[in-house]
This record gives C-alpha cells, sequence and structure tokens, in this order.
C-alpha cells in the first residue's frame, strides 16, 4: 500500500466524537478506491486511549494540546503529515475543523476542498462533490497537488460501523506550544429552546420575510398548528429578528419535526443541515429557483406577504366548521 | 495601525444562474447584478469601526477579478476605506482558493499589514479558505467565523470572539500581525455618507497583474457543475393564491398535521 489517508479525529477533551466515524466511512469509501491505508490522528492530552475499528490511531500528545487552538492543531496536522506521508487528508467540517484545515493545506503546498458532502467513483476515478451558490448548484471537484484536504459536512456519511478489527494505537508525545494564540477560553451559553426542541410543527423565517414586522405573520401561522414553535435562519438571526436560539442549521439547532415550513429561506446547505430530517417540508419562496425547493415536499412559489394571510383565512374557515 | 480588508465580488443572491456544461462553469445571465459579498462587508464594517477607535488606523481594500470588480472596491471607498487595489484576474473560471491565497500573500509582502479582515466565506463558492491560508503563507495567526474583534495596540494582540457549534463561543487572545474571518452577526454594515462617495470618486483604485506563474499552479479544479439533487418529491402547487392555500391546507390535513 502506498496510497495513505490520513484523518483527523474530532474530539472533545481526549474523547473521539461520534462525527470522527463518519470521517471513516468517507475513508473506508476513497480508500476501498485507491487500496489505502487508513490512519486517524487524535491530537490531544490524553495517556491513554482505546484502539478503534478500521483504522490505525496515531496519538498526539503534548500539553499545549489539551484544548483546542488553530496553531496547535496546525502543528499536530503537520507533524503526523511528516510521519504518515498522506495523499488525502480528512477533517470534519465543523468549527474547528473549517477553521484549520485550510492553513494546512496551505502549509503543504497542497489542495483543499472544504464542505464535502459526496465522494463519486466514475472512470476509474474520484469526484469530490460539494454544494455552493446558496445551495443551487453541486460541484464536482477533481483533486490536483498532493496532499488533498478535504473537510466533510457532518451528516454525510452515515457513521462507519464495520466490525473490523481494532487497529494499532501509537503515541508520540510532542512538544507543542500555541505562540501566537492565549487566554483561550469558552463559554456554553444557553441555547436551549425548550419549545422549538420540542416542536412537532416549526414554522422558520429567512432573509425573505424582508422586515420584523413580518414575524408576526410567521408567528400566527404556527398558531394555526398544535405544538408548533417558530425558528429562523441564519439571516433573520443576524438581522436581530429572532433570538440565536431559534436559529436552524450548521452552527444553530438541528430539529425533525413532523411538519417544517420554510418561509422566505434561500436553502443554502447550511440550513438545510439543520432541518433535513424533518418528516414532511413546505416551502414559500418567491424565487422559483431558490433552492430550497429541491428540498421540498410541497412548494409554493409565492410572496409570503400574501400567501400567508391567505393560508390562515384557510385555516379559520375550516376551525370554524365554515367549509 | 494598517489594516487590509479583503473582499471579493459576486452575483446576487436572486440572479440567474445558468449551468454551461461545455465550460464546466457556472454562468450568470448577462443582466445579472453583482454586489460585495455580504460577509466581505461586514469585515469592512469592521475595519471602520477600529479606526473609529484608533484615529490615524489606514485601511486598504484588495480584490481579485475582472474589470467589474472595481465597482466593489469603490463601493468599499465609499463607505470609508482609504485605499483600493485591484489584482487584475480576466477570466471567469473557477480560481483555486490556494492561487488567490498566494495572490493575495504576494501583495501583503512588504506592506506590513498589522491586521488583515475578511469574510467568513463567499456566498457564491462558499468555502471559507482564502482567507484562512493567505495568514497561513503569511506566517501569522487566525480565526474563522468571528463574532466580535478588538485590537489592543498597547499588548499588540487581537482579542477575538469565535462562533462555535450550537451557539458556543471560544474567546482568546491572537498576536498581531493576525487575520480575522468574520461572520455575519458580527455588525450592521453601514451605507455611504455623501461625502465619502464624493471622495471615492476622486481616488484611484490602484491596479495590479497577477503573477503568471501562480496561476499555473496546478490545485483542485472544478469539472462539473450541475443542478443541485433533489432530495424529495417535491410538489409545486398551481392556481391562485387563495387556491394554493386551501390546497395545501388539505395536504396538511390528509397528513394529519393540522
Amino acid at each position: 500500500m502506498d496510497h495513505s489517508i490520513m484523518i483527523i479525529c474530532e474530539q472533545s477533551e481526549g474523547r473521539i466524537l461520534p462525527v470522527t466515524y463518519e470521517l471513516l466511512a468517507c475513508a473506508a469509501r476513497i480508500g476501498g478506491f485507491y487500496n489505502s491505508s487508513i490512519t486517524a490522528v487524535l491530537p490531544g492530552n490524553t495517556p491513554d486511549t482505546d484502539a478503534i475499528s478500521g483504522a490505525d490511531l496515531l496519538v498526539i500528545n503534548s500539553p499545549g494540546l489539551a484544548e483546542y487552538t488553530a496553531e496547535g492543531w496546525e502543528k499536530a496536522a503537520l507533524l503526523a503529515a511528516g510521519e504518515l506521508k498522506p495523499n488525502i487528508i480528512i477533517i470534519a467540517h465543523t468549527s474547528t475543523g473549517y477553521d484549520y484545515a485550510p492553513r494546512v493545506a496551505a502549509l503543504l503546498d497542497g489542495s483543499c476542498i472544504t464542505s464535502v458532502s459526496g465522494i463519486e467513483l466514475s472512470d476509474g476515478s474520484i469526484r469530490y462533490r460539494r454544494s455552493g451558490f446558496h445551495g443551487k448548484l453541486d460541484m464536482l471537484y477533481k483533486e490536483g497537488k498532493q496532499p488533498l484536504v478535504i473537510t466533510v459536512l457532518p451528516g454525510a456519511f452515515p457513521a462507519y460501523d464495520q466490525q473490523a478489527a481494532p487497529g494499532m494505537v501509537r503515541y508520540m508525545n510532542a512538544d507543542i506550544q500555541p505562540v501566537h494564540t492565549s487566554n483561550v477560553h469558552f463559554s456554553i451559553s444557553d441555547q436551549s429552546n425548550t419549545e422549538l426542541e420540542h416542536a412537532e410543527v416549526v414554522i422558520a423565517a429567512g432573509k425573505g420575510i424582508g422586515k420584523a414586522e413580518n414575524l408576526e405573520l410567521i408567528r400566527e401561522m404556527a398558531a394555526c398548528f398544535n405544538r408548533s414553535a417558530i425558528a429562523g435562519s441564519r439571516v433573520a438571526c443576524d438581522n436581530g429578528w429572532l433570538e440565536y436560539n431559534a436559529q436552524v442549521g450548521l452552527t444553530g439547532k438541528k430539529v425533525s419535526p413532523q411538519l417544517y415550513v420554510a418561509c422566505g429561506i434561500s436553502g443554502s446547505m447550511q440550513h438545510i443541515a439543520g432541518m433535513k430530517d424533518s418528516k414532511t417540508v413546505v416551502s414559500i419562496n418567491r424565487d422559483p429557483d431558490a433552492a430550497i425547493f429541491k428540498n421540498s415536499d410541497i412548494c409554493i412559489i409565492e410572496d409570503l406577504e400574501k400567501f400567508i394571510p391567505a393560508f390562515i383565512r384557510e385555516a379559520e374557515k375550516h376551525r370554524e366548521g365554515r367549509v | 495601525m494598517r489594516i487590509l480588508v479583503c473582499i471579493k465580488q459576486v452575483p446576487d443572491q436572486e440572479s440567474r444562474i445558468t449551468v454551461d456544461p461545455e465550460k464546466a462553469w457556472a454562468g450568470y445571465a448577462e443582466n445579472a447584478s453583482y454586489w460585495i459579498n455580504r460577509y466581505d462587508e461586514h469585515a469592512v464594517e469592521a475595519a471602520l469601526q477600529i479606526r473609529e477607535k484608533l484615529p490615524g488606523t489606514m485601511i486598504d481594500i484588495v480584490s481579485i477579478g475582472p474589470a467589474r470588480v472595481k465597482a466593489a472596491i469603490r463601493r468599499c471607498m465609499e463607505m470609508g476605506a482609504d485605499q483600493g487595489f485591484h489584482l487584475r484576474y480576466e477570466h471567469e473560471d473557477y480560481l483555486s482558493p490556494s492561487i488567490k491565497s498566494r495572490l493575495i500573500a504576494e501583495f501583503c509582502r512588504d506592506r506590513d499589514y498589522d491586521l488583515i479582515l475578511t469574510g467568513v466565506m463567499s456566498e457564491d463558492m462558499m468555502s471559507g479558505q482564502t482567507g484562512l491560508m493567505t495568514a497561513a503563507r503569511l506566517g501569522i495567526p487566525s480565526a474563522a467565523s468571528v463574532m466580535k474583534l478588538e485590537v489592543d495596540l498597547e499588548k499588540q494582540c487581537l482579542y477575538v470572539e469565535r462562533e462555535l457549534d450550537a451557539g458556543h463561543r471560544c474567546f482568546m487572545e491572537l498576536k498581531l500581525p493576525a487575520l480575522a474571518a468574520v461572520q455575519s452577526g458580527i455588525n450592521r454594515p453601514r451605507y455611504p455618507s455623501l461625502s465619502n462617495v464624493m471622495r471615492a470618486k476622486s481616488t484611484e483604485i490602484a491596479e495590479i497583474s497577477c503573477d503568471d506563474s501562480l496561476l499555473d499552479a496546478k490545485y483542485e479544479t472544478v469539472e462539473k457543475v450541475l443542478e443541485a439533487g433533489s432530495d424529495r418529491a417535491g410538489l409545486t402547487l398551481q392556481g391562485s393564491t387563495a387556491e394554493k392555500a386551501a390546497a395545501l391546507w388539505q395536504l396538511l390535513h390528509e397528513r394529519s398535521l393540522i
């Protein structure tokens, strides 16, 4: 085997997080094609780690890696790359992954493809799929200079669950100290939103509602349903229309209600990542090309300022038994 | 203090996109309107707010692209930036962030910027790479998805708050010079003032041609652009607004959702 794939584990205080097994599934897919060796790298400060199935594990230990810094992770990745000489490096597209992955690619003078959602094998070659243009288009990338660093969208690959024998565990003690980064600390803010987390029906507002006043329409529509809650896209929260604890998406909440109604939401992959497991999706948007329609069961090409009042009237008619 | 803001010009989100299978690239309708990438506009605003606190700060703007890009640079100067630099790249095709970051890093050498700001990603490619790669090539620290930043000149550091998953935050100090890729929630970009619009009119935007040897590097390429796949069997409702409203109620009722 002279083709080598290196994945970098997503971890929290030395504990390997589940998304790592999605990276492993992606690596297994690519590795099956190139017949690659697969090594998982765990940066941290953990003296003792269990082996994982499907890959060898290289633990890079240093007191300076006790918590995440782009600088520390970059140094750990470069150290591991020097050791493993990977052709491909796979990193999770999370708030840590996208913070340092492009730096690693630049420092190794390799190529980089971020937020990969799929791998396509055809004509004896591999293509990497990712979404762009507000989710309207998908792009197929061909690798260039090696190593190729990819970040993989959480949820894009089902977690690796093959009953492979545990791989070997190797420890490397390093002296990695961030020199440009200091005073790192974290806040675990209370972002709970019980109503939204337990709602069976979610009515979500996007940029297309245009102004804060139109949130009243969203609330009135939500009132047509039992166990409903309102939510918003990133833009709706950035504009101050809704609190961030109501944001659905990659960096916000992941919801999976019986019914999700997207009002004036364009449907970028960042938003879709937060609601794609909803049972039924209805979208209201005046742009017939909006990407959200590709992810909807029922599509309504309408101005929501006109459509929502019409829907509320319809619901009232039924409630009052006028139909 | 010297600040550089890296911006990109992108087509308006609602412009129609056409896929040209010959060119393996997405084209925009001829009447497409172009705008500053929304995230980069927040980066410009962040720079202006720093200058308000630290008078004497100089703000430069740089952007890569064909002639149309000048309008976006001009707009930043109307918002209040001091100088604009246009790195001419004539083609409307995929240009790898690896190459862009090499061009910008090359541009930065000998210009001694204390701080480089950019948006967390572009609205069209959404890669989020160019800024961070530029920082890596310059050997300076960076932070992505920044929701708050403050400069401490005495300590020569940049205090940043990064957005993490599920609403959590990370706080840290980066030694200057540093790069921050800002998230859209960081501020509200201002509208140009009349005096700045007048001043921007008479300010020259410097043109710089790109180093051809950098453009030839063989990084990843986009081979094909296609319509996003459909994950659900989308049923588009037809008729008048009232008819669609009635049809939606009926469909939801059949599924016991209302």
